[in-house]
């Protein structure tokens, strides 16, 4: 139960390439709202010496339920203040109804027919609290305006969001693997197609598995770019359901991951994924582990397509107005769903723009 | 009991007389699968009274987890025109899918970029389902999506789950895990 987490130490290299772009994550609404307050009693404590014994009456009478976040008592903002702590006595809701519940109320309101002894004990005021525990630094510190709350980090999402996930080297990656998908969806531009294009990598070797533009302009409507992607990786494994004989730059390689471990595929996930699931029930699950980069975000056919294929990341350049991974939907962060992935935008965003104004 | 998921309003299954009929075959399908061995899940893409698709799961044979039984009917559909010379978006846009599990998020959003008008299906696919049960992408806000389509469920939806369940508990014999998923059996 640490407020402040010690200054974290920045692993990656700090000398910065410059690039154009920024690696921006794209988190569940429940990491990226706005921190949402409830309304409380709170009352000074006179005499420091009464605060344990207050907290554990004060608690027994008014259990903060479901707000285990919430530090009970506060040290006094102000040097000069005439008392040194604060504690919360109640929620407003658990003692009124909505119709009065911006009153003042004094401590006999509070306490009037129960068994507390509320010597040491100042006058109540009105305080915001925040309502959620904070997932996130910058939730953490907003909440932390209103009243202390204890934060466990997620050191991952808080590199993520401010730019520290991933090092110049993986930058200089990204961008190699976004040019690719860039350059393949202009080939596919000289086929008729949209002008969306698709890499799939496997991280843990830096290879490429399958390149793809979008052939939905073809005779079938459905090959966006990702579910070509996601076909051309079953055809390096021996399998696949259409042909591109068509379409020369969509390619794949072929691979044989039986020497893979388990341990190789489940890399960590900024949203703390189990993938043990995947590969033990022997179905083909077969984008386990891998990236996809592709020029815009996916709609919700592809986002759904990735999940079936247990995807491990995506990074894509610009939103879709019908966009599956943030826009419309999160699917990647979808409660109900068996597999989560982490989902990262703003890759080579300008370039990956200039496709779309053609 | 049935209900028009994309209206939102419940209302009793009163299936037309075709659509008593599509939906008889498509069980009849999914029982011819459990008994191989495959995922129970019967589909039937009609047009003009006339079958052009009937998929089943092919997941296992083509390594692609995307090739549940609604997308292998959608291209089946997809060759009956360009045999035929038809304009496949003219085709699709009276074509009436009839399935005995909700279509999952992925096929849902398929069918609706395909304008298919309807679709008919039997018990609800919690883990996946897209007409209503975790999306509902029939009715949503979707402007670049294709069009917005009507859903019919509840036909025979406890014996479709009964038949899912089946199929679960021979895969898995820890017990059934809930899935009413659109999956690859391991079975060959
Ligand atoms: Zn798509
Ligand atoms: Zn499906």
């Amino acid at each position: 139960h640490y407020i402040m987490g010690p200054q974290h130490k920045r692993r990656k290299t700090e000398e910065t390439v410059p690039f154009a772009w920024e690696v921006i994550p794209v988190l569940s609404d429940e990491k990226s709202q706005d921190v949402k307050l409830l309304t409380a009693y709170a009352a000074p404590i006179m005499n420091k010496k009464e605060t344990s014994r207050l907290v554990k009456e004060v608690a027994a009478l008014y259990p903060l339920s479901g707000l285990q976040h919430l530090k009970r008592v506060r040290a006094c903002e102000e040097k000069s203040s005439p008392h040194p702590l604060e504690i919360i006595l109640c929620l407003v809701s658990n003692v009124k109804d909505h119709s009065d519940a911006d009153t003042v109320v004094s401590l006999s309101d509070l306490f009037s027919d129960r068994n507390i002894d509320c010597s040491g004990l100042g006058e109540p005021f009105l305080v915001q609290v925040p309502a959620h525990p904070p997932l996130t630094r910058p939730q953490f510190e907003k909440a932390s305006c209103h009243w202390p709350t204890s934060f466990h980090e997620d050191k991952q999402v808080t590199e993520a969001l401010t730019g520290q996930l991933f090092s110049t080297e993986e930058k200089a990656k990204m961008q190699g693997y976004m040019e690719k998908a860039i350059r393949t969806a202009k080939e596919g531009e000289n086929k008729g197609m949209e002008l969306v294009g698709a890499v799939l990598v496997d991280p843990n070797t830096d290879g490429v598995l399958a390149v793809a533009h979008d052939c939905r302009n073809s005779s079938n409507p459905l090959l966006h770019a990702v579910m070509v992607c996601i076909d051309l990786v079953a055809h390096g494994q021996g399998g696949g359901a259409y042909t591109y004989k068509d379409y020369p730059a969509c390619t794949f390689a072929v691979m044989d991951r039986s020497h893979c471990t388990l341990a190789e595929k489940c890399l960590i996930s900024i949203d703390r994924e189990d993938c043990s699931e995947s590969e033990d029930s022997g179905l083909p699950y077969i984008c386990t582990g891998y990236d996809l980069y592709v020029t815009r975000e996916p709609c919700v056919m592809c986002a759904m397509a990735l999940v079936h294929s247990r995807i491990h990341r995506v990074f894509y350049g610009i939103s879709s107005p019908d966009g599956a991974l943030g826009t419309k939907y999160k699917i990647h962060t979808h409660t109900d769903l068996n597999h989560h992935y982490d989902v990262f935008k703003g890759i080579m965003e300008r370039e990956c723009q200039q496709l779309f104004l053609k | 009991m049935g209900s028009e998921a994309a209206g939102g309003n419940e209302a009793a299954f009163q299936p037309s007389a075709g659509e008593h009929k599509w939906m008889q075959r498509a069980f009849e399908m999914a029982k011819e699968a459990l008994q191989n061995g495959e995922v129970p899940v019967g589909c039937l893409m009609v047009y003009n009274d006339e079958i052009l698709g009937q998929g089943r799961n092919e997941v296992n044979e083509t390594k692609n987890a995307t090739r549940h039984a609604e997308m292998v009917a959608i291209d089946q559909v997809l060759e009956w025109c360009h045999q035929n010379g038809r304009d496949h978006a003219g085709v699709f846009q009276r074509t009436v899918l009839y399935v005995t599990v909700e279509p999952c998020i992925m096929c849902a959003s398929a069918l609706r970029l395909l304008k298919i008008p309807l679709v008919v299906y039997g018990c609800r696919n919690d883990r996946f389902g897209g007409c209503g049960s975790v999306l509902n992408i029939p009715a949503d806000e979707l402007q670049n999506t294709g069009n917005p389509f009507k859903c019919i469920s509840g036909y025979r939806a406890e014996e479709a789950v009964e038949m899912l369940k089946t199929f679960y508990k021979q895969e898995n014999p820890n017990g059934f895990r809930g899935a009413v998923a659109v999956r690859g059996s391991q079975k060959k």
